[in-house]
């Protein structure tokens, strides 16, 4: 099914050059409603019939973030360059009272659109909001400087690449010439696992036990390798610990990675990746007596917080990441800031990576 | 307010404020309506939000004979109904496994040594970290004795680099005289430092906000003073009266002690104070208190007749429902004299303020329930557009909501459509809810964190509650004290209206008009 087939949920169809004034009209039909907007949201994607899910989306996420919506759809397939535009409103009741809504433009574009692609998504722009860009998928030659540039914070899920190395280069090189904010779905997923090793280390025990650890593992599910590998580089970086040599395992699903601490000490780590786990499934640190493990069951709603170091028990339930991107990106949304702590580990993960 | 602990390195850059630690908190007068609506909720909101340091325990101290068993369902019920974030069963389980309920008199003694052997426990099983909340949530009369008790059973010593606290609930006593007793008693038990006295308007959104609003945004701040600001009010309204039985409490307390001493004058102090040197507890609060002393005290039955008016509702419409008059509502007696309604003109003695009225505004049957803070500006020099007198005589007002639909709106005078020159307001307008669809934490939610985490930011200080009590026992004084027989008058006025004509003649001679809301 190709967006052709399905642009009922995108509302109606609008000349690209009527688009604002179309829009304006919508809104003087019914002066009930509420237009509210504090970001523009840009959604990309290459593949076949985003666009309408895409709306979908969209859809949800203005429950709790107002934003402008653009939805851009690229069909590589038709060489011929187009573009047609279609305007609709997403409403939900604010607080069971007023109605509140927020705008979207989806652009279909085909053929060789890198131009008509700019042009036509940057006119339509709410003046002096931030631009969120969620690049669905793979990195294609579409992304580009003359396009980052004018984003103030890409959002991308690495979980969906293909050639994760090749992709992440690119992404650097982006924050290395115009300092983007990239925020990558896989590491918003191990926020509650991040969230949980913190707290546990709030204990006196387990936070004396750190210079001591001395094995980390990981599990992960192979879709998600990227999340294990990002969390790993997070533990290691947060713990001042630096790369010393690999491992090298038999194992053809193994990564093994050893560090030392301030002390010298060496600390072992394996990502293991497991079919039918949950995107994060467990992150397991062993130091002397002192065990702490977070884990999570493939679909499971909770992780579980552990700590065992003799007679001192924690054992106790907490939140879990949702598993859907929308979700996802909604969190990231409401936690807004400029993802320093990710930019920090990067260089730690692009180590592993390169592995 | 944005202290960043770094001992523990996983913390970084993952929650924005100081460090909430482990903690056994004990809850006094357990069985009561705050805990089972505010307290216990909030904290299960905290442990769904992964915010709830792991460790923490709970014990509900109270009077009655209760199980675990039976104190935990009471609560489970409650928090179904009430959870900001819904009630999910699994973390329930886990949270509910870290209540207890321990039964004992406030003036029992052996209640409170059976308590410390019971957190000694609680502490060797945690690991020896032994730190303690003290939350008094019961009524007024017991804070003495729950003190008291607390230092004879030797439960206020902070042992081993842990620390014992106390959050003390509102009324922070009823006068100075009783407030100053009650800061001796706290502070013969708990250091000052170890003392949060709450006033949950401070943990709300948007009054914390005001802060950022003044001191983050670069075009507010050069405005803010009397060349540019003509007026500030705020204002106060519910529309419920005495329902549930309060007017037992309400008769006692009236609307001077029960908003204006503490949750209005903090706004008023947030909104008049100078830029704090940092955003330490005592940098703010410094600076608030310096707002509350210099309040023009109106310390004559004169000054208070021609700056206060206080006023009672009689029978009207809320809502669409005919309700009573007060001294007809259940539990207040039928000659009382207590205000359900006052209106105050303030002014702030500073440099900054020299001039510029505060009004203050505060009734129950009122027609709405809102609670707001308007800042009226100077109206534009008298040529060009101003020079029709009447013309725009609406000049731009700030306003800052803090509930209900909180959020900020700027009023400003603008064209009217069309070949003549017409001018109208219009109102630029900022909606938490509308922009941010995610609800704000409850207030007590990040006040509890906040006490957990060593952060008295939002909490009052004794001086502040002093300085606070002494402008306000002024007025309280001149109206129920007055040798001379002269009180100043109570008046009435229609439930469901907006307050007695004797507040807007109180606006009127300074030439100014109550904003309508």
């Amino acid at each position: 099914m190709t967006v052709f087939d399905n642009t009922m949920s995108l509302g109606i169809e609008v000349p690209i050059d009527k688009i604002e004034r179309e829009l304006r009209q919508l809104w003087e039909v019914d002066d009930a409603r509420t237009n509210a907007s504090l970001i523009n949201l840009a959604v990309y994607s290459e593949a076949k019939g985003a666009l309408a899910e895409n709306s979908d989306v969209i859809r949800e996420i203005t429950r709790e973030h107002a934003c402008r919506a653009l939805l851009i759809g690229l069909d590589n397939d038709i060489k011929e360059t187009s573009v047609r535009a279609w305007i609709t409103a997403h409403c939900h009741l604010a607080h069971g009272q007023k109605s509140v809504c927020c705008e979207q433009i989806a652009f279909q574009l085909t053929g060789h659109s890198r131009g008509l692609f700019r042009n036509t998504i940057f006119a339509h722009l709410q003046s002096d909001l931030p631009l969120i860009f969620w690049w669905q998928g793979n990195l294609s030659d579409m992304f580009n400087e003359s396009l980052y540039r004018r984003i103030d914070r890409l959002v991308i899920d690495s979980s969906d690449w293909d050639e994760v190395g090749r992709q992440f280069t690119e992404i650097n090189e982006a924050i290395s010439l115009v300092n983007l904010v990239v925020q990558d779905l896989a590491w918003t997923r191990t926020y509650h696992f991040r969230l949980a090793i913190a707290s546990l280390y709030d204990d006196l025990i387990a936070s004396k036990s750190l210079i001591h650890v001395s094995k980390v593992k990981i599990i992960a599910n192979p879709k998600h390798f990227t999340s294990g590998l990002q969390l790993l580089a997070w533990f290691a970086e947060m713990s001042g610990w630096k790369r010393t040599q690999d491992l090298i395992s038999d194992q053809g699903d193994l990564g093994s990675y050893r560090f030392s601490n301030k002390e010298g000490n060496i600390i072992d780590t394996e990502l293991m990746l497991e079919k039918g786990s949950a995107p994060i499934g467990k992150i397991e640190v062993i130091s002397d007596g002192v065990t702490i493990c977070v884990s999570r069951e493939a679909g499971g709603k909770h992780l579980h917080h552990q700590l065992n170091c003799g007679e001192h028990v924690i054992d106790i339930h907490g939140p879990a990441d949702s598993d859907s991107s929308e979700e996802l990106l909604a969190d990231q949304l409401s936690r807004g800031g400029k993802n320093s702590l990710f930019k920090k580990i990067l260089p730690v993960f692009f180590g592993m990576l390169e592995q | 307010m944005f202290r960043l602990l770094m001992s523990n390195p996983f913390r970084e850059d993952l929650v924005s404020r100081s460090r909430p630690e482990a903690c056994t908190v004990v809850i006094f007068g357990a069985t009561g309506d705050l805990t089972h609506r505010k307290l216990i909720p909030a904290l299960y909101n905290l442990a769904i939000d992964g915010e709830l340091p792991p460790g923490v325990k709970i014990i509900g101290f109270a009077r009655r004979e209760k199980s675990d068993e039976v104190f935990r369902e009471g609560l489970k019920e409650l928090n179904r109904e009430v959870s900001r974030n819904g009630h999910d069963e699994e973390i329930w389980n886990d949270f509910e496994n870290a209540v207890e309920y321990h039964q004992s008199e406030f003036q029992d003694s052996d209640g409170y040594s059976r308590l410390a052997d019971r957190l000694d426990a609680i502490d060797a099983d945690r690991g020896g970290k032994g730190n303690r909340l003290f939350y008094i949530a019961s009524a007024p009369e017991y804070f003495d004795d729950i003190l008291e008790h607390l230092k004879a059973a030797g439960l206020n010593e902070s042992k081993d680099g842990c620390w014992s606290r106390v959050i003390v609930e509102k009324p922070f006593g009823t006068d100075l005289p009783s407030a100053q007793h009650l800061n001796e008693v706290v502070n013969q038990t708990f250091e000052e430092k170890d003392t949060y006295r709450i006033d949950h308007y401070l943990g709300k959104e948007t009054a914390q906000n005001i802060m950022v609003l003044r001191f983050a945004n670069a075009i507010f701040e050069p405005l803010w003073n009397s060349k540019y600001i003509k007026q500030v009010q705020i204002t106060c309204s519910e529309h419920l009266g005495m329902e549930g039985g309060r007017g037992g409490y309400y008769d006692k307390a009236g609307a001077l002690r029960d908003m204006v001493q503490n949750h209005l004058l903090q706004l008023l102090s947030l909104v008049a104070m100078e830029p704090p040197t940092d955003l330490s507890a005592d940098g703010v609060r410094d600076e608030k208190v310096k707002v509350i002393r210099s309040l023009r005290q109106w310390d004559t039955p004169e000054l208070v007749a021609e700056n206060v008016v206080r006023a009672q509702y009689s029978e009207g419409h809320v809502h669409g429902n005919s309700v009573v008059g007060y001294r007809e509502e259940d539990r207040v007696d039928p000659e009382s004299m207590t205000e359900t309604y006052v209106a105050l003109r303030c002014m702030v003695d500073t440099w900054r303020w020299s001039g510029v009225p505060f009004y203050i505004r505060m009734g129950k049957r009122l027609p709405k329930k809102a609670t707001e803070i308007s800042v009226h500006f100077r109206s534009a020099p008298n040529v060009l557009f101003n020079a029709t007198p009447g013309e725009t005589d609406e000049g731009n007002v700030l306003v800052i909501r803090i509930q209900p639909d909180e959020g900020i709106s700027l009023r400003m005078v603008s064209k009217l459509p069309g070949t003549t020159l017409r001018l109208e307001p219009v109102k630029m307008d900022f909606h938490y809810s509308t922009s941010f669809g995610k609800g704000s934490p409850e207030a007590y939610e990040r006040l509890l964190l906040d006490s957990m985490a060593g952060d008295a930011t939002l909490f009052a200080r004794r001086d502040e509650v002093e300085e606070a009590w002494k402008f306000i026992d002024h007025i309280h004084r001149a109206w129920h004290q007055n040798d001379t027989g002269q009180e100043p008058e109570m008046a009435e006025f229609v439930a469901g209206s907006w307050g007695p004509e004797a507040a807007d003649a109180l606006l009127e001679k300074d030439g100014n008009t109550w904003r309508r809301l």
